[in-house]
């Protein structure tokens, strides 16, 4: 036991991955208002062909997913992963070359799309060498996290690094298959796949990307992060395990309802479509034992910013999960597919539940730590309901437009010809789209004052040591309470003005 | 009663958590008005204009269609009342709430009152003018259910802070379980002429 005390929890890579998570926060989000400004005044791209729609966009979806999500995915499982594991990071070198890594890939990856090189697969526009890059820091991130994994000093590997496990597997396979291609130059290369079986593969990558990224790396999060925020086990372990696996057999099957209607067999479109469906039952099972892990510990709760934008999160979960699903159905799906419906839908699972989850898990983690007070819980709360407001407004927007495109582009006269032309509705939409623009400057001015709010918490300060709790023996104990599975660890208490250094 | 709830909403809420029949009873009273009013202008609306989803011509569709809409948009919005109720009031049991039904139902009515008196925009259906002026009744009932909840339920603040994000969850949900079976039903050829 001698040798554990010297032991320190490799805390110095989380705080940069999160520095560089929010920047790419601030960044892809601007990128993104900048893209809803063009669709209302198209002359903002300056006759540039770098800062036309078609370039700023993937820039956008890259930078935020990639930049953003990707980053935090990456801190917060390095965070928790010690933790749950009594162990410092496997290889920490590597760790750290993962972080700058990413960064690099992340940085040259956007100037490339603004130069022009695509794959032109959605979410997969980066060009092969950036391509081989990735699987090679996805491969290191693999074996600081599995390696972490195999030193653990618990006995019971927790549902949360089975997520974070999930994710980092399949988005492995799925990056590798989607982007099998015959480099042609440097900047160009061709898919191995073609016509409909490329439309399969890409959409089994794109909405598996929504899958394990997005949502199984997220719910990694929030089965660590929650129940150590309210203090209080996960209210049903078995249930999160049963979710895990029905959420990583069933979601595996739901990409082709991006191509309902489209020339695909219609066999698997109904297959996507009815796994689609089965997948509510997975993704609510989650969403219900969250709420009430939270619930069940409110005897104790003191709210905090951190589980006002937890709880959010889950209420955002439950409407993108419970919509997507919805519109799987092809009979709902004719009306918004192609339409701005499908982007409200987008934001209100990237807005209401990645980006709110992941600020209440950088509000619970930076001032931990840091061993300091968050900078200001004014400006957190200020930043909460901007961050609400902005959604709302973003989705209620969308859905406006989504709507009435979708009725309008299926309007048929008395002889059986289409009502409206295509010019005629996008016309229409430039209300919604202004709507659109405001809820998007919401947002990030939120999001600009929690970097202000963070960078002033972390400013000056290196990260306090945290040694891993002596644990007796395999432990063969609770593994449903992270509390329980790491013992109390100096981290767990939020510091206050009294501890650590004032603020 | 009416203008009571809109103007005063926490003297209402107070009312309601202290029990007072008078207040409650009046509120019930309203409850079927507001769930019967947008419909209502729906119809109006939807008759005397069209609806103006954002291009040069209205959609016009006949009576029958127009009735089944209206018909199919009031049942919705009862049912959504009903089982919002319900939920708030199972909900409370979990945050340790008062979350008796009389009471509870007459929360959930001052909360949609605003959204209710907002949709006197549906007599003229242009989309975008619906949308423009729900946001700011949307807004006002929010903050009515995040101000309310916690005094009619008799719980700290804190704590109704997360009851009444789980409720707008359901809000969501219900919601968009409104547009999804929307666009099922005009796949199905009921309501407005889409070539399906």
């Amino acid at each position: 036991m001698a040798e554990l005390t010297k032991e320190v929890y490799h805390d110095g890579v989380v705080k940069r991955l999160v520095q560089f998570s929010i920047i790419w926060a601030v960044l892809g989000m601007l990128v993104g208002v900048w893209l809803a400004a063009e669709l209302l005044w198209p002359g903002l791209d300056f006759g540039q062909f770098w800062l036309s729609f078609g370039r700023l966009r993937p820039l956008h979806t890259n930078g935020i997913i990639f930049g953003f999500g990707v980053s935090a995915l990456m801190a917060t499982a390095f965070y928790s992963v010690q933790r749950t594991s009594n162990v410092p990071l496997f290889l920490p070198q590597l760790a750290w070359i993962c972080c700058y890594g990413w960064q690099v890939i992340v940085l040259t990856g956007g100037l490339s799309l603004l130069a022009g090189w695509t794959s032109s697969k959605e979410y997969a526009e980066l060009e092969w060498p950036f391509d081989i890059a990735i699987t090679v820091l996805w491969v290191c991130f693999a074996v600081v996290f599995f390696g972490t994994i195999a030193n653990r000093r618990i006995k019971n590997i927790y549902v949360s690094n089975w997520f974070y496990g999930g994710l980092i597997i399949v988005i492995a396979m799925l990056h590798i298959v989607n982007n099998l291609a015959i480099p042609v130059t440097i900047d160009n290369s061709s898919s191995i796949f073609a016509g409909a079986q490329d439309a399969i593969v890409q959409w089994w990558y794109g909405h598996n990307a929504v899958g394990f990224l997005l949502t199984g790396g997220f719910l990694g999060m929030v089965y660590y992060f929650l129940p150590k925020q309210a203090n209080q086990p996960i209210w049903s372990y078995r249930l999160s395990v049963v979710s895990f696996w029905a959420f990583t057999y069933t979601y595996i099957w739901a990409g082709p309802h991006h191509l309902h209607y489209n020339s695909i067999p219609e066999w698997v479109q109904s297959l996507g479509m009815v796994m689609s469906l089965i997948l509510l039952a997975p993704s609510w099972a989650t969403m219900i034992n969250g709420i009430m892990t939270v619930s069940k510990a409110w005897k104790k709760l003191t709210v905090d910013p951190a589980l006002k934008f937890i709880v959010l999160a889950l209420a955002f979960y439950g409407l993108a999960t419970f919509e997507g699903p919805m519109m799987a159905i092809r009979s709902v799906n004719v009306v918004s597919h192609f339409t701005d419906w499908t982007i409200g839908h987008v934001h209100s699972g990237a807005l209401g539940w990645n980006a709110m989850i992941t600020y209440g898990t950088f509000y619970f983690m930076v001032p931990r730590m840091m061993g300091v007070p968050l900078y200001s819980v004014r400006l957190a709360n200020i930043h909460f309901w901007l961050a609400l407001g902005g959604t709302m407004l973003y989705i209620i927007a969308m859905w406006g437009a989504g709507i009435s495109q979708g009725l309008l582009w299926l309007s048929i006269d008395e002889i059986g010809e289409l009502s409206y032309s295509f010019n005629e509705v996008m016309a229409g939409m430039v209300p919604y789209y202004g709507l659109r623009l405001l809820a998007g400057l919401i947002f990030l001015s939120g999001t600009v004052i929690m970097a202000y709010n963070l960078f002033r918490t972390m400013y000056g300060r290196n990260t306090v040591a945290v040694s891993p709790p002596e644990v007796i023996d395999d432990i063969k104990g609770t593994a449903h309470n992270p509390d329980a599975v790491m013992g109390v660890s100096p981290d767990d208490e939020m510091p206050s003005a009294g501890k650590g250094v004032p603020a | 009663m009416f203008l009571k709830t809109l103007i005063t909403p926490g003297r209402v809420f107070r009312d309601i958590a202290d029990g007072n029949e008078l207040v409650i009873h009046a509120v019930h009273r309203q409850t079927f008005l507001l769930v019967i009013l947008p419909p209502i202008f729906a119809w109006v609306g939807a008759t005397t204009f069209g609806w103006r989803l954002g291009a040069e011509d209205p959609l016009y569709f006949d009576n029958t269609a127009r009735i089944i809409i209206s018909f199919f948009y009031a049942m919705a919005l009862g049912f959504g009342y009903i089982t919002t109720v319900l939920l708030a009031s199972w909900m409370a049991k979990t945050y340790g709430a008062k979350g008796d039904l009389e009471a509870t139902g007459a929360l959930i009515t001052v909360i949609v009152a605003p959204l209710s008196i907002a949709s006197i925009a549906h007599l003229y259906p242009q989309v975008f003018f619906n949308v423009l002026v729900m946001i700011p009744a949307v807004i006002w009932s929010m903050n009515l259910l995040y101000r309310g909840l916690p005094v009619v339920m008799q719980i700290p603040p804190e704590r109704g802070m997360l009851m009444s994000s789980s409720l707008v969850g359901w809000l969501l949900v219900a919601f968009v379980s409104l547009l999804g079976i929307s666009a099922g039903l005009w796949t199905y050829g009921i309501g407005p002429s889409v070539g399906v």
